[in-house]
């Protein structure tokens, strides 16, 4: 046996053929699309402002970066270091969101949830908020707070906050009564009922929540740096592309879908499948 | 499709709903809200820039239905939406179809189909901006763009949970391929497209008021942010709950009974 189909043999069964073989077919149409984006560039179909080169993409990353001064330069979100700039002050928009919106939206969605009568009266509520939510309100924020940090972060935070609290509510909502009642039954305060049956009970409906408002929130907050930012992802393309730059829109553009991949790909869907596996009731008593 | 059952049963509940004890609910709410929303703009310092009265808000919508612009911007935002999300469906749905049959062609689209996915309409924006100029086809195609990914991989998922066994008794039976397709697959795969289509239409709208505002068109999010340009705060409030009036009018009564009729008649039940 020669070395090549050793090595072959290897790596198939070291990543599963069935992985592999995804992996190669998937990796077809990518091939033949930049092979025919670079054959654009060759025989000239389409203007270079409508389609730049792929060299141009792959430069542009670091023409933005060029002025760097260092590290410490792009993590103070330096404006001469365009292209960290532009990354991290979007995610640092998501972080920052997620952290306050939601155990906020979570904490409020519960507290509704667990009179029944209120959350009667809160569910209009939330389903007028969530129907308005993200891109509606670019507007409104412009007016209150201006064009830049704060209005990204409020579109952001409202998009997590309203889909979090309708998220917990209703999760709260659809846990029978019965767990409730026997802990009460066996001598549970208010407290442990909180932490034993609606936080786990509601766990699965947070968490697609989550994961609903991550895909959400990332597209409005995109939105959102369009019309009312100053810096972040969404101003990157959209001041390029006023600008004629087409291979920084493009770049832009790749990042974007690329963040917002690993973050879904990596964290939430994990996630998700964890607490489903963990917290799902499976067992529904009649 | 309207008058169906479910439609009026939905219309019914509707009904009762607002002749019920739940009706002092809803009204106390409104009433709550509009009240705290007073209060907050009656201690504004300007109220008329920050946040206007419930009645100032009123007021505008009486001048702007009686200057006729109201009803032709929702008329061009609705239009748009009907005629993008069409588009996206006719378009989404056969190649969700097409991928759902063949496993070697699914797996080797599926990872472009993700990343373009992942590539919300709002970002190819500032591209198809600049291919196609301020007009209303930008909107169209940003609005297309964004309602073919969501039916496209909820009909792929639609097909491939289908069960073997209704193939295979086709075939059994001497089916061929067509028929596979015709009797087993599209309507295995209905319910699946239904909710596709509510979550498709709900991207496109959002897709819709976003275009508006970036590409200049008139319709409900141009009025709202051109509103916001000149300074008539009314105006900008007045749009947004339209637009969440008619989301949720949209999805509440015509999209979801829809959906539950189609599960209702076509669903498979696994026993």
């Amino acid at each position: 046996m020669s070395m090549a189909s050793t090595l072959s043999v290897n790596i198939q069964k070291r990543i599963g053929r069935q992985r592999l073989r995804k992996f190669f077919l998937g990796s077809i149409p990518f091939l033949i699309l930049i092979t025919v984006w670079h054959l654009n560039e060759v025989f000239n179909w389409l203007e270079p402002v409508f389609i730049p080169k792929v060299s141009e993409v792959w430069e542009a990353f670091f023409i933005l970066q060029e002025d760097c001064e260092g590290f410490s330069a792009a993590i103070a979100l330096d404006q001469s270091c365009m292209m960290s700039t532009h990354i991290l002050s979007s995610v640092g928009r998501v972080l920052l969101a997620s952290i306050i919106g939601l155990p906020a939206g979570i904490a409020l969605g519960i507290f509704a949830g667990m009179s029944r009568p209120i959350s009667k009266v809160l569910e209009p509520i939330g389903i007028f908020a969530n129907s308005i939510s993200g891109i509606a309100w670019i507007p409104l924020a412009i007016v209150w707070f201006g064009v830049g940090w704060m209005t990204t972060l409020f579109i952001m935070l409202n998009t997590i906050f309203w889909l979090m609290f309708f998220n917990a509510m209703m999760g709260v909502r659809s846990i029978a009564r019965v767990y409730e009642q026997s802990v009460l039954t066996m001598g549970g305060s208010r407290w442990d009922v909180i932490t034993n049956v609606y936080l786990p009970g509601a766990m699965p409906s947070i968490i697609s929540g989550m994961r609903m408002s991550m895909g959400f929130g990332w597209r409005a907050l995109i939105a959102a740096e369009m019309i009312g930012g100053d810096s972040g992802l969404g101003f990157m393309i959209f001041s390029s592309a006023s600008e004629f730059k087409i291979e920084e829109v493009f770049l832009g553009v790749i990042i974007i879908s690329l963040i917002f991949l690993a973050t879904d790909r990596y964290c939430l869907i994990p996630l998700e499948k964890w607490t489903i596996h963990r917290w799902g009731l499976v067992w529904k008593p009649h | 499709m309207l008058l169906s059952r479910n439609n009026l049963n939905r219309f019914l509940a509707f009904w009762r709903h607002f002749s019920g004890a739940n009706a002092i609910h809803l009204v106390l709410v409104i009433f709550g809200i509009l009240l705290v929303w007073t209060l907050i703009s009656h201690a504004l310092e300007n109220p008329d820039r920050y946040l206007p009265s419930p009645i100032a808000v009123a007021l505008s919508s009486f001048d702007m239905v009686y200057e006729g612009l109201l009803p032709s911007y929702f008329g061009d935002t609705i239009g748009r939406l009907i005629v993008g999300s069409i588009f996206g469906l006719a378009l989404g749905i056969p190649f969700g179809l097409i991928l759902g049959i063949n496993r070697t062609v699914a797996d080797m689209f599926y990872p472009m189909m993700n990343f373009f996915q992942s590539i919300s309409g709002i970002a190819i924006f500032p591209i198809v901006v600049v291919w196609f100029g301020n007009s209303d086809k930008t909107i169209f195609i940003v609005i297309l763009y964004t309602s073919f990914f969501p039916i496209a991989f909820t009909v792929l998922s639609g097909v491939r949970e289908i069960p073997m066994k209704y193939i295979h008794a086709v075939r059994t039976l001497g089916g061929s391929r067509f028929q596979i397709i015709r009797d087993v697959l599209l309507p295995g795969s209905l319910p699946h497209i239904a909710t596709g289509s509510r979550l498709s239409i709900g991207f496109a709208w959002r897709a819709v008021i976003a275009g508006e505002m970036l590409a200049g068109r008139e319709g409900l999010g141009w009025m709202i942010f051109t509103a916001q340009d000149v300074d008539r705060t009314s105006e900008v409030i007045l749009g947004m709950l339209l637009i969440g009036l008619s989301w949720i009018i949209l999805d509440h009564y015509l999209l979801r009974p829809f959906e539950a009729d189609t599960i209702e008649r076509w669903g498979l039940v696994q026993r």
